[in-house]
């Protein structure tokens, strides 16, 4: 016996073998249709008993197995159906004679046989035959189960038979010995009658009776007599164990066993055909019976039994569960008969199956290190030379019989280990796909899956080198197979997920071969259905390259304004806007974890929710680069809510789909981004070059667009043009301008910036440049070091549709202003001058310049300056008028605090007084020049001196107003009017005042003669009266003066000491000197 | 002298597998992977022991015909696997008990190490070197 049958299990015993074969030509379809429905009679309840047949058929066997039937009985063919096509009546007689023939092989042992013929009609298909049964067709034949039926019931007779047979043989009767097959040349020629020694006649004798009995079991075993059986095994194992028949003995004891598990697990150990018991009506019920414990404890006692007859009424209730082994036992005796086996060479097929029997208890029982035992065993058995095929099976049912123990990562070797032997060089036509199958099923034992999905949680941690092994060898057998997507898959597969674990040698294999199979077949985001049903899911490349959780998205900012932010992907709705027809982008920081260039193709956004019209990009990055920017642009064409879900990419000729909520990197699903309609775009330029300078970062998230970066000398005035480009498709509507002095911490600040008020104004694309003016200078209170100072303007535009929709751009100029030091005024004094409408300033000036400078003010002359050198400068000014200065429009009541009032009235009599003086510095060296400023030096008491008195006094002689140097003409005897004027311009009323006018000459030398009564005479008083002036009221009062000679006279014009308010400033009540000169009359 | 050293991770998945450079060290991955099957068998039948009276020392898992692989569990399920050579008979229980012992204390002193991260990949030279010791020493 040669071919081990790798699904036997314990309860084959029971069964009755039958062969089902064809004769003649059979189509495969039809023969199996009738196969199955007589396969389908597997068990029989026994008329008039409770015992049940179990038949067990097969299609194919092995005559040379049939030999060992007396062996163990279920080994041996005893039925044969024969099914035969017979169309015409004339063949009827030769199928008949095939039928024979075919008997003939399994003769020996046959206890019956059937013929089912199909397609024989007529007078031949009429005659009433036990031995055969005719079917018009393979459809027609509805009694074929009937047929089995009574088949087997004719088998049951003749098994009955046997057993009653050999049950009573009586001990005087000669007891045949029972072989195997190799036993028989040893006992041949053997005379069992005379010539043996009387102890060797006595161990002869045991031999056959324990041999008998071994084989009468196995007949109560299929007759369904398990009880029965259990005592005949029992006894036969004492006999043989006596006379050392070993191998009979194993045979006894696996009886033993089968019996016992049969007696204990009714549900079966054989897996598929488990459970067949409990097809049978009141069966379970009485199986359950049978082995709950407590019940039928008599034992029976072999030696009570003679042991040369054999009790008949073993069927009797007695010694049921006591017979039986216990599962512990079962094991025991499994062991046992095994190693018994194991002694003979020729019965390796039957140890093998043993061991393959036990291992299905063992199972059952959970006990798998046992059972590892027993197939390690099994794995050492070694049979003849096996054929591929067989090896193939043998490694295949290892695996299910080491996954049947829950052995999972054994079954998965063998497993593969039987997917390998498929594709052996020794096969001539290797079976890839059968290997692809095999090694599929593996899967699970390695822990592998093959949905990226479950690799995408950490790092990947398992059997890597065994995994990559399985992986490559899925990869070579589906491509050995003819299916080169399914090699893609695999290796994309391999690649994505074990990269950590290739070494760069590997890596650059693995790619390179991936590369070669994508030139023909380009890897896809397709999942791929196997024939088998089962689904490969595609593989994106989310590590080649890296992303890195850095996500930015804008809009496209550079060179036009703007809707923008800066935000991290973690903020699942961005708070800003992506504009219609705009290209948008999107900026990943990835990187190449591969030691060599990654070239990426194609790669591009994933949205959803809007038309976006992605502009795919390619990239090559360097191997093992650092994290490295890549932005991915598109152009959204309709308005909505777009979500980004992810970027694909080809990699290696293989398309992938990344979402983002695969990468490890990165933490959301996917960003939200309102899209908003069409508006136009401004380009700006300005007259002065771009500067690379951004503004401080800490200003405000203010991002600027354009930067220009002037250095000036403190008091310059620099030109800037800016120029405003509409690069846009859409018109723009409304255009508004503001600005933003940065705060700067010197306290420097900008002159003409603001601009002066926001303004709108529609500009048409394209048509129309528009320039505005910021004009600006710079002044400091310090002059020793560089300053800078810092603004933004902003432009906010709209226009076309997101006009309507409310929406606007902004974009921003950034201004960095460097000021150096110019000139300064170190100190400003004031002298009185002869009018007291004008006075003089006396300027310190500091060219702190390292370049010759001029200075100059209004009416004076130039002053030259060398670098660092100090000179003073005096400038005669008229007084200023501050309070008819206008006030700043439209800003009455705005300023509600005083101080502020306050302020403002000082800067503008800053602006004042630096209009009026106009000091202007000019470097002819640089040609540049600026303006100085006194604003900074403006102190009460200069500005006191500066200012005009409210209370204004004129004094007028003949009614001309004298308030200057030059002397007033007047002749001698006539008298001289005069009239003195006081206009209040103060808010309150003043006076009345009591002036005395007192004549004096003024000798030149120091001296003033008041002392002239006679030379000058009153007409009237010299003492004047001003009544009280109301605010804004005028008054005067006139005299008159006679002078008696001629001269230079001046007049004095003094408050009387009681009159002068002590309340009002002393500066007020300041009269014009008068300067008389009294000519003689020309006759 | 073991011809292959494997420390599993309690999960399963190794922590550290050496061999002997002269063989084919798939071949001892695919040993030490299937011996876990026997491993995870027997430390389930552990499971019903008492923890402190548990034996650390699983021995002999099974046998193949050229090596013969000895397991070992600590109290944290980390296993230790061993192949040793089978015609190496001079090599008792007792040896591969105080070998595995030795190999416990090594991959303790791996733990204590504040830097290594309990479920990475041991990369340790003094670990190292006792394996290597272990796989040279003739006893």
């Amino acid at each position: 016996m040669s071919v081990p049958d790798y699904m036997q299990c314990a309860e084959d015993h029971q069964t009755l073998l039958v062969v089902v074969q064809p004769v003649g030509i059979v189509s495969e379809e039809n023969f199996f249709r009738i196969y199955k429905r007589i396969s389908s009679v597997s068990q029989i309840s026994v008329r008039d008993s409770q015992r049940v047949l179990y038949i067990r058929y097969r299609h194919h066997y092995p005559p040379d197995n049939n030999e060992w039937g007396d062996f163990q009985t279920h080994r041996k063919v005893v039925g044969l159906i024969t099914i035969t096509d017979c169309l015409a009546a004339q063949d009827w007689p030769q199928t008949f004679e095939k039928f024979h023939v075919q008997k003939e092989i399994y003769g020996s042992t046959l206890y019956d046989s059937r013929l089912f013929v199909f397609g024989l009609r007529g007078e031949v298909a009429e005659q009433p035959r036990t031995d055969v049964a005719f079917y018009p067709d393979y459809e027609d034949c509805g009694t074929v189960e009937k047929r089995v039926e009574d088949f087997i019931e004719s088998l049951f007779i003749v098994l009955e038979s046997k057993r009653l047979d050999r049950a009573t043989d009586k001990s005087g009767d000669k007891i045949p010995l029972l072989c195997v097959p190799f036993e028989k040349k040893d006992f041949v020629g053997l005379d069992t009658d005379s010539s043996m020694l009387l102890g060797v006649k006595r161990h002869y004798k045991k031999r056959c009776q324990g041999r008998m009995r071994k084989h009468v079991g196995d007949l109560c075993l299929q007759a369904g007599m398990l009880h029965d059986s259990l005592v005949h095994y029992h006894m036969s194992v004492e006999l043989l164990r006596s006379v050392n028949d070993f191998l009979w003995l194993g045979a006894a004891l696996e009886g033993l066993c089968s019996a016992s598990v049969i007696s204990h697990y009714p549900g079966g150990t054989g897996g598929k055909t488990g459970g067949r018991r409990l097809q049978g009506g009141p069966l379970p019920a009485e199986a359950a019976n049978r082995h709950r414990p407590g019940a039928q404890e008599v034992l029976i006692d072999p030696g009570a039994l003679t042991t040369n007859g054999i009790n008949a009424d073993t069927s009797a209730e007695i010694g049921r569960a006591k017979n039986c082994l216990s599962p512990e036992d079962i094991i025991d005796k499994y062991k046992e008969a095994i190693s018994y086996y194991s002694k003979y060479k020729n019965a390796g097929v039957i140890e093998l199956e043993a061991c393959v029997k036990a291992v299905r208890v063992l199972a059952i029982q959970k006990r798998s290190m046992e059972a590892s035992e027993f197939l390690q065993n099994a794995v050492y058995i070694n049979l003849r030379q096996l054929s591929e095929e067989e090896k193939i099976q043998r490694y295949s049912i290892l695996s299910e019989l080491y996954e049947l123990i829950g052995f999972r990562r054994k079954s998965a070797f063998f497993k593969r280990v039987a997917a390998m032997q498929c594709v052996a060089p020794s096969i001539a036509e290797p079976g890839w796909r059968a290997c692809y199958k095999l090694l599929l099923e593996t899967l699970p034992g390695y822990s592998l899956s093959l949905d990226p999905k479950d690799f995408s949680k950490g790092t990947h941690r398992g059997w890597a080198a065994v995994q990559l092994r399985l992986l490559h060898e899925l990869v070579y057998a589906s491509r050995r197979m003819g299916n080169p997507a399914l090699s893609v898959r695999h290796l994309s597969f391999l690649l994505q997920t074990m990269l950590d674990f290739l070494s760069d040698q590997e890596k650059k294999d693995v790619t390179q071969s991936l590369e070669n199979y994508t030139s023909k077949c380009p890897g896809t985001m397709e999942p791929l259905t196997l024939p088998d049903g089962l689904t490969l899911p595609p593989v994106p490349f989310t590590k080649l390259p890296i992303v890195s959780c850095s996500v930015r998205m804008s809009s496209e900012a550079r060179g036009a304004g703007a809707v923008l932010a800066d935000r991290g992907f973690s903020v699942s709705r961005l708070d800003f806007q992506w504009v219609q027809g705009d290209v948008c982008e999107v900026q990943l920081m990835v990187y190449n974890p591969m030691p060599f260039e990654l070239r990426v193709e194609n790669m591009g956004l994933l949205t959803s929710g809007v038309d976006f019209e992605s502009l795919p990009a390619a990239l090559s990055l360097p191997a093992e680069s650092g994290l490295y920017p890549v932005t991915l642009v598109g152009v959204p064409q309709t308005t909505g809510t777009i979500t980004i879900s992810g970027y694909h990419t080809t990699v290696f000729g293989v398309c992938s789909d990344c979402l983002l909520d695969s990468l490890p990197g990165v933490k959301t699903s996917g960003s939200t981004v309102e899209v908003i309609p069409a508006l136009p775009r401004l380009q700006i330029s300005t007259s002065l070059p771009r500067s690379a300078h951004s503004l401080q970062p800490a200003c405000g998230g203010d991002e600027t667009s354009t930067n220009v970066t002037v250095q000036l000398y403190n008091g310059e005035t620099q030109r800037l043009a800016i120029k405003l480009e509409n690069i846009g498709m859409q018109p723009l509507e409304t255009l508004e301008v503001t600005s933003k002095v940065l705060t700067t911490k010197d306290g420097i600040s900008i002159s003409g910036f603001p601009l002066s008020s926001p303004f709108r104004q529609v500009v048409r694309p394209r048509a129309d440049s528009k320039p505005v003016h910021a004009p600006e200078s710079s002044k400091t209170g310090d002059f020793s070091h560089v300053k800078t100072l810092e603004a933004i303007l902003n432009f906010k535009y709209s226009g076309g549709p997101g006009h309507v929709e409310g929406y606007y751009r902004s974009i921003s100029l950034g201004l960095h202003v460097e000021v150096e030091p110019s000139v300064f005024l170190t100190r400003v004094s004031t002298l009185p001058a002869t009018s007291t409408r004008q006075c003089h300033l006396l300027l310190d000036v500091f060219n702190s310049t390292e370049h010759e400078l001029t200075v100059s003010a209004r009416h004076n002359g130039e002053l030259i300056l060398h670098a660092s050198e100090c000179q003073r400068m005096a400038i005669q000014v008229d007084k200023f008028n501050f309070e008819s200065l206008p006030e700043s429009p439209g800003e009455k009541g705005q300023f509600a605090n005083p101080r502020q009032l306050e302020e403002e009235r000082q800067e503008a009599r800053g602006l004042e007084i630096n209009s009026k003086l106009d000091i202007r510095w000019t470097i002819l060296s640089l040609k540049r020049h600026g303006e100085a400023s006194v604003e900074g030096l403006r102190s009460q008491l200069v500005l006191e001196h500066l200012q005009l008195a409210p209370l204004q006094w004129d004094v007028l002689v003949d009614g001309q107003p004298c308030d200057r140097e030059a002397a007033t003409a007047c002749s001698v005897g006539d008298p001289v009017r005069l009239e003195v004027r006081l206009t209040n311009r103060s808010p309150h009323s003043v006076g009345p005042f009591a002036l005395t006018v007192v004549p004096y000459q003024d000798h030149q030398n120091g001296v003033h003669n008041y002392n002239l009564c006679d030379l000058v005479s009153f007409v009237g008083s010299s003492t004047f009266h001003l009544e009280a002036v109301q605010p804004s009221g005028q008054s005067a009062c006139l005299g008159a003066l006679l002078f008696l000679y001629s001269g230079d006279f001046f007049l004095h014009i003094r408050f009387h000491e009681d009159s002068a308010s002590k309340e009002l400033p002393p500066s007020w009540f300041c009269l014009p000197s008068v300067h008389l000169s009294a000519l003689e009359a020309r006759a | 002298m073991a011809v292959c050293i494997a420390v599993i991770a309690k999960e399963n998945y190794p922590l550290y597998i050496r061999s002997i450079p002269t063989e084919n060290e798939l071949k001892f991955h695919y040993m030490v992977h299937t011996s876990l099957d026997v491993v995870d068998e027997k430390i389930s039948a552990l499971g019903k022991a008492l923890v402190d009276q548990r034996e650390l020392y699983l021995g002999l898992l099974y046998p193949t015909e050229d090596h013969k692989v000895y397991g070992y569990v600590t109290n944290s399920k980390v296993k230790f696997v061993m192949v040793v050579d089978s015609s190496n008979t001079a090599l008792r229980d007792n040896e591969i008990r105080s070998m595995f012992r030795k190999l416990h204390n090594s991959y303790t002193d791996v733990m204590c190490n504040p830097f290594y991260n309990p479920g990475d990949r041991i990369h340790s030279r003094a670990f190292d070197s006792t394996v290597t010791s272990m796989m040279t020493q003739v006893c």
